[in-house]
């Protein structure tokens, strides 16, 4: 690993050795770069991994162009250079530093399937309604999960503990997006306990944030109710799980006994001798399942008809709109970075012994 | 030592009311939803004001179980179904420590009665500093029936650390990865001595150091004790430890007391064959080295402890009588203050010691 970082910041001349070693030694720093290493190999992968293709997207859609539409090659390639932000002319190398400038600059091409519409612009409107009602959904599941789980640990054997342990194994082995079918047909269809109609999109009919004001919000959370449900249920019953068994082992530990016999109060030992070190080992756990849920949404959003990056992403599979499917992973790639990011600054910031043993040498 | 210093606790130590009595004390395991086991089998003993008692035996012998116990600090499944401890507080009312509710239970551990556990690396929480750790102490204690202010608790760690040859300003803002082993057991018996406690219980505080380290946390517990005058108890099985810091030295075997004493009694005298045995199976400080003996076998299960004494199947004196009576501890001399010379055995007439055995005042 090491190896490779190297690579990345031992570019510059040997005269700013000394500032890179500094900022090397900060963790948060050293952990940003990492994750800029990551979205680079990513993005150089999907580069190279759409011109590797069997059938190249981009002479396909050349083919297409000059067989259906009759336009000439040569208008046919001008097109694609501009849908695909490059020249098929010049050499890979050079066609890579174009990528990159792109990238550098939010520039990920032109989508094929909504004529005039800029890749970033379409992602910009469906990314923020996923990171929404993802963001949401998993936040409520932990803090749900990691109370439940506390309380199974504090009274195993006990009618909670079986109760959860058995709900939470079940819902677990469910994939989301049967939970959300299941939800649509039993809930909606069946009972009517509520109306899908109403409840597709994001927002309803013209309702925005600039002409409701804060009755947008209920809106919104009307919308987004029904995808956060799914995403809570099928990932409760994990953290209550998790939570549990890490719980149940810090309990073990001598430092809780020494807490109790120091006497000091329940409520202190329970959040900052047991909470605190029992999430230690969930927090990176957190974030991977974080990007799981981003990439699990494309079906559930998809029979809620949330228009989130799950539906853009289905729109642009069925369309072969391959410059759209390039950004779509791209970003979601660069969320599960950060996401994981986050966790590594949050890991740190509660466990002291990062800190330390990560300092750099 | 030992007699200088069980002089000196005869002299000044109040004859009349022991700060621990404890009677016939059982502690209790579940081992199954019927079954269970008696890890500590009726145990009674008194310990007076400055007295240092010495708790030994091989591991197995519920020693850390009846410390564990006398705090009532057990694990889920552990439970005290009979037996009294009834301890003298700092204002001379006694209490029944088992009868305690929740919140008292909590106050009085502590402020009475502290612990010091063996690998002191697992008795701080890892991701709190030090100070906070010890703040957290005081904290959750009335000091002199008052809430401790910033700068008391600030004072009386600094105080406490200087006065196990710490720096409060070093250790204060560490975590406990941060300090060496031997630092962490100097911070947590500096921790134990912040609310003035009257009982000290130390569970193997020198195990896991080196000797040098084991050193000087001796010479610091025993500097401590002259100038704070706790009452104390220590288990070890470490018997030069228990020769050096004990007045009084209790031998434990399958969740009994099978031999009591004083530490020349225990040492140079012993009466019971497990208490001459384990003294046969460590090497003197000074003369030559004798033939060392260990004790063949090993403590038996607590689980399926046979009828008579638990002893028998290892011991050199066993007779068919032993398979039949578990023998009571017998008066073999009288002293006051909980000296006397006691030992389950009905053969202790017969028990000597085949060597000189070299005590920390020789």
């Amino acid at each position: 690993m090491a190896a490779i970082e190297a690579g990345v910041r031992g570019r510059p001349a040997t005269g700013a050795v000394p500032i890179l070693k500094k900022v090397w030694r900060n963790y948060a720093l050293r952990r940003f770069l990492r994750a800029i290493f990551v979205i680079w190999v990513v993005a150089t992968a999907v580069f190279f991994l759409v011109r590797l293709l069997p059938g190249n997207p981009v002479e396909q859609y050349i083919q297409v162009q000059v067989s259906q539409y009759g336009a000439t090659y040569a208008d046919a390639q001008r097109s694609a250079q501009a849908y695909f932000n490059f020249d098929p002319g010049t050499p890979l190398i050079q066609q890579y530093f174009v990528y990159l400038w792109g990238l550098c600059r939010l520039d990920l091409g032109m989508s094929i399937g909504n004529r005039g519409m800029a890749v970033s612009t379409l992602i910009a409107q469906y990314l923020p309604w996923t990171l929404f009602s993802v963001g949401i959904g998993v936040g409520i599941a932990i803090i749900i999960g990691l109370i439940l789980g506390m309380i199974m640990a504090y009274r195993r054997g006990g009618a909670i503990d079986h109760a959860v342990t058995a709900i939470g194994s079940f819902l677990h082995a469910i994939p989301n997006y049967l939970l959300a079918m299941i939800i649509v047909v039993i809930g909606g269809a069946r009972f009517g306990l509520f109306d899908i109609a109403t409840m597709r999109g994001t927002a309803s009919p013209g309702v925005t944030f600039k002409a409701y004001g804060l009755a947008f919000f209920p809106d919104i959370f009307y919308h987004a109710s029904m995808p956060i449900l799914t995403y809570v249920l099928t990932t409760v019953g994990t953290w209550s799980l998790v939570m549990k068994s890490s719980t149940t082992q810090v309990l073990e530990e001598d430092y809780v006994t020494v807490a109790r016999a120091r006497g000091l109060r329940d409520l202190r030992i329970r959040t900052n001798y047991v909470g605190r070190n029992a999430i230690l080992p969930l927090v990176s756990q957190i974030a991977t399942t974080a990007g799981f849920v981003v990439g699990g949404a494309i079906f559930v959003e998809q029979t809620f008809k949330y228009d989130g990056i799950g539906t853009l992403l289905y729109t642009a599979l069925q369309g072969r709109d391959y410059t759209v499917l390039e950004g779509i992973l791209l970003i979601v790639t660069v969320t599960v970075v950060f996401a994981n990011l986050i966790a590594d600054l949050v890991y740190s910031l509660l466990d002291p012994r990062i800190r330390t043993t990560e300092s750099g040498d | 030592m030992a007699e200088t210093t069980m002089t000196a606790a005869k002299s000044d130590v109040n004859t009349e009311t022991p700060i621990l009595s404890v009677k016939d004390l059982v502690v209790r395991y579940t081992t199954g939803s019927k079954s269970y086991l008696d890890a500590v089998r009726g145990v009674s003993f008194d310990l007076y004001p400055g007295q240092s008692l010495a708790l030994v035996g091989e591991s197995g012998c519920g020693k850390t179980t009846l410390g564990l116990g006398l705090l009532r600090l057990l694990p889920r499944l552990g439970s005290v179904p009979s037996g009294s401890m009834t301890f003298v507080g700092k204002n001379n009312k006694p209490v029944d420590v088992l009868k305690l509710g929740t919140a008292a239970l909590r106050r009085w551990r502590w402020e009475e009665a502290a612990i010091v556990f063996q690998g002191a690396m697992n008795s701080f929480n890892p991701v709190l500093r030090i100070g906070e750790q010890m703040a957290d102490t005081m904290k959750a204690h009335l000091i002199d029936g008052h809430k401790p202010s910033k700068d008391e608790i600030l004072d009386k760690s600094a105080e406490m650390l200087r006065a196990v040859r710490l720096e409060p300003k070093q250790v204060l803002p560490s975590y406990p990865h941060e300090l060496s082993g031997g630092m962490r057991q100097r911070v947590l018996i500096a921790m134990s001595l912040l609310l003035d406690p009257r009982l000290l219980i130390l569970d193997e505080p020198t195990t896991a150091l080196d000797i040098l380290t084991q050193r000087a946390i001796v010479d610091v517990l025993g500097e401590l004790r002259e100038r704070l005058g706790f009452t104390m108890i220590f288990i070890t099985h470490d018997l030069a430890l228990a020769a050096e810091l004990a007045d009084r030295v209790a031998t434990m075997y399958a969740g009994r007391i099978i031999e009591t004493g004083s530490v020349r009694d225990t040492f140079q005298n012993p009466r019971h064959p497990y208490t001459a045995g384990l003294i046969n199976a460590v090497p003197p400080v000074t003369g030559d080295l004798p033939n060392l003996a260990s004790i063949p076998g090993s403590p038996p299960s607590l689980a399926t402890l046979p009828k008579g004494c638990a002893f028998r199947d290892r011991c050199s004196y066993a007779e068919d009588k032993c398979a039949e009576i578990d023998p009571e501890l017998e008066m073999i001399e009288s002293r006051l203050a909980g000296l006397s010379h006691t030992a389950a055995c009905i053969n202790w007439q017969q028990v000597h010691s085949p060597r000189e055995v070299v005590t920390a005042d020789a």
